[in-house]
């Protein structure tokens, strides 16, 4: 019902501008002596079914509603209730409790058990306001109760109030598959794109480091400077690419995990290993000794593969030049634990909650000038957890701080 | 070194072709065919019996995994390796099962691209 929406939405946007024009116009306008509460959803044709056997509470109740609008539609029993249902699809029941055949209480829980959470909400008619009755009410799915003999007002109040949180649990729900589908649109086209960028992206780089390595001529130092800023470029973006790419697939609900039982620590050796290379431009080196006893974990090789990269690249990024990166396996069955310390600024206290979401970067800035996108922990923690794992950051009481991952054996 | 085998690189982007036949070139690869699509693929194959194929997976007309169906019924012997944009799995598995020898990711950083081919040619063929 995007209509509604939209009368809603324009309703809430549209209010708070009078108000401003008024408070600073010139002399404000006069108030009507009762300012009669302006209400966000439209009542008027809504429809309202009422059951009872007594057909003077039927009058009485038509008569309460006539000058709302609402369509009304009525019955003197249960059997009759559930029929009418089906026909009209009512907005609101107002159901008596005594009835021949069937209850109230029973066709309310018949109701609800066809319908859900998307029946109309019911409004139980009784006569006694015994608290047991109206739990037994409450039980059954009512979600509210009309005492007899009616007071006008108090069941006006009522009827649209409930009419009120229907129609805006409705509009809530479109909203919400609204979003939902825009979401997937969003990774959609996100996956698309990156998809698609991804192989010129590719192209250049290689083609530009093809440039800077002299394999097609010598190039002029101000020449290779060039070439050598267009690889670095295409390079970072590349990452970015990549990682826009796995979101989208991990939003999707694509992310499948192919466990395999794997030596954590071979793993973790050639990680450490790929990733010296890289610690070695800012003399910063990774140490890692393995544990004597092979951990033989059930993971996917390339996903906790990337998991390592990015812990690693991570430590080496944020710590000064010159830094240790220490790298350990500990525990054993159930669950083996890798974790990389750096010798980085530590994660601020006010920061650490928002560590492993999506674009999230801190304060702390690289410390070789190196880029960030804010994905990457948050990849992590997704492939980790889809391994039924857990990943914990803590800041060392020395400095610097450990990143973990425990992972099922 | 030189490797004197034909190779034939298929993919349907020029700059695709442009940065693996670098590579190649660098592996010392003296004969080299190209084509856009598949079906050229496979008229190029049947004229020029290349030792090599490397061979795109996503292309217009005929896609990659047709193209190897139908070289491997013209020929066991040559070696081919499919180029992936993604590690998408299911592909990878059904050329490897269809008789394809290997498969490199386009995206992956030139030097293991290198690696990875020089490897294949060690493999598959005597190199001077």
């Amino acid at each position: 019902m995007p209509t509604n929406i939209e009368i809603t939405l324009a309703t809430i946007m549209q209010s708070p501008v009078s108000t401003l024009e008024t408070s600073q116009g010139a002399p404000p306008a006069p108030r009507p002596a009762v300012v009669e509460q302006r209400s966000l959803v439209k009542l008027k044709g809504r429809k309202v079914l009422i059951i009872d056997d007594d057909r003077i509470n039927i009058r009485i109740l038509a008569s309460i509603l006539q000058n709302e609008g609402f369509v009304i539609s009525e019955g003197n029993s249960g059997e009759r209730a559930l029929e009418l249902y089906e026909e009209i699809k009512p907005d609101l029941v107002l159901l008596d409790v005594v009835l021949p055949g069937i209850d109230g209480f029973a066709t309310c829980r018949e109701i609800r058990a066809r319908h859900g959470d998307n029946a109309a909400p019911v409004i139980f008619i009784t006569a006694k306001t015994e608290s047991d009755d109206i739990v037994e009410g409450l039980a059954a799915g009512g979600v509210d109760y009309l005492p007899k003999p009616f007071r006008r007002k108090e069941s006006l109040a009522r009827i649209r109030t409930h009419l009120q949180n229907k129609i805006l649990n409705e509009q809530q729900k479109a909203l919400v598959d609204q979003l939902k589908a825009a979401n997937q649109a969003k990774n959609k086209l996100l996956g698309m794109a990156a998809h698609d960028l991804r192989n010129p992206l590719a192209s250049i780089r290689g083609l530009a480091e093809f440039l800077c390595d002299g394999t097609v001529g010598q190039l002029t130092p101000d020449q290779h400077d060039l070439a050598n800023t267009i690889f670095e470029t295409s390079q970072s973006m590349l990452a970015l690419l990549n990682e826009l790419l796995d979101v989208a697939t991990i939003e999707a609900g694509e992310l499948k995990v192919h466990k395999e039982p794997q030596n954590l620590s071979d793993l973790v050796t050639k990680a450490v290993y790929l990733n010296n290379i890289n610690a070695a431009r800012k003399n910063t080196k990774i140490i890692f000794s393995p544990p004597e006893e092979a951990p033989i974990v059930r993971l996917d090789q390339a996903k906790i593969r990337q998991v390592m990269d990015n812990l690693l690249s991570n430590a080496v990024k944020y710590s000064p030049p010159n830094s240790t990166v220490n790298v350990r396996i500990s525990g054993y069955h159930p669950a083996f634990k890798v974790a990389v310390q750096d010798q980085g600024p530590g994660i601020p206290e006010n920061e650490r909650h928002q560590l492993f979401k999506d674009f999230m970067t801190l304060s702390s800035k690289p410390t070789g000038g190196e880029k960030a996108t804010g994905l990457g922990l948050a990849i992590c923690r997704k492939i980790v957890e889809a391994h039924r794992g857990a990943i914990t950051a803590t800041n060392l009481p020395h400095g610097g701080c450990e990143f973990s991952i425990m992972l099922p054996a | 070194m030189k490797y004197e085998g034909k190779i034939l690189l298929v993919d349907d982007e020029g700059h695709v072709r442009k940065f693996i036949g670098l590579i190649l070139k660098q592996l010392g690869a003296t004969t080299l065919f190209e084509a856009g699509n598949g079906r050229d693929a496979v008229e190029v194959f049947k004229r020029e019996s290349p030792n090599l194929v490397l061979l795109d997976v996503n292309m217009p007309i005929q896609d990659g995994i047709q193209t190897l169906r139908e070289i491997r019924q013209i020929s066991d012997d040559c070696v081919i390796v499919m180029l992936t944009s993604l590690a998408n799995r299911q592909t990878v598995e059904e050329a490897l099962s269809l008789g394809a020898d290997n498969y490199i990711r386009k995206d992956t950083p030139k030097d293991e691209i290198l690696a990875s081919l020089r490897q294949t040619i060690a493999e598959c063929f005597t190199v001077d």
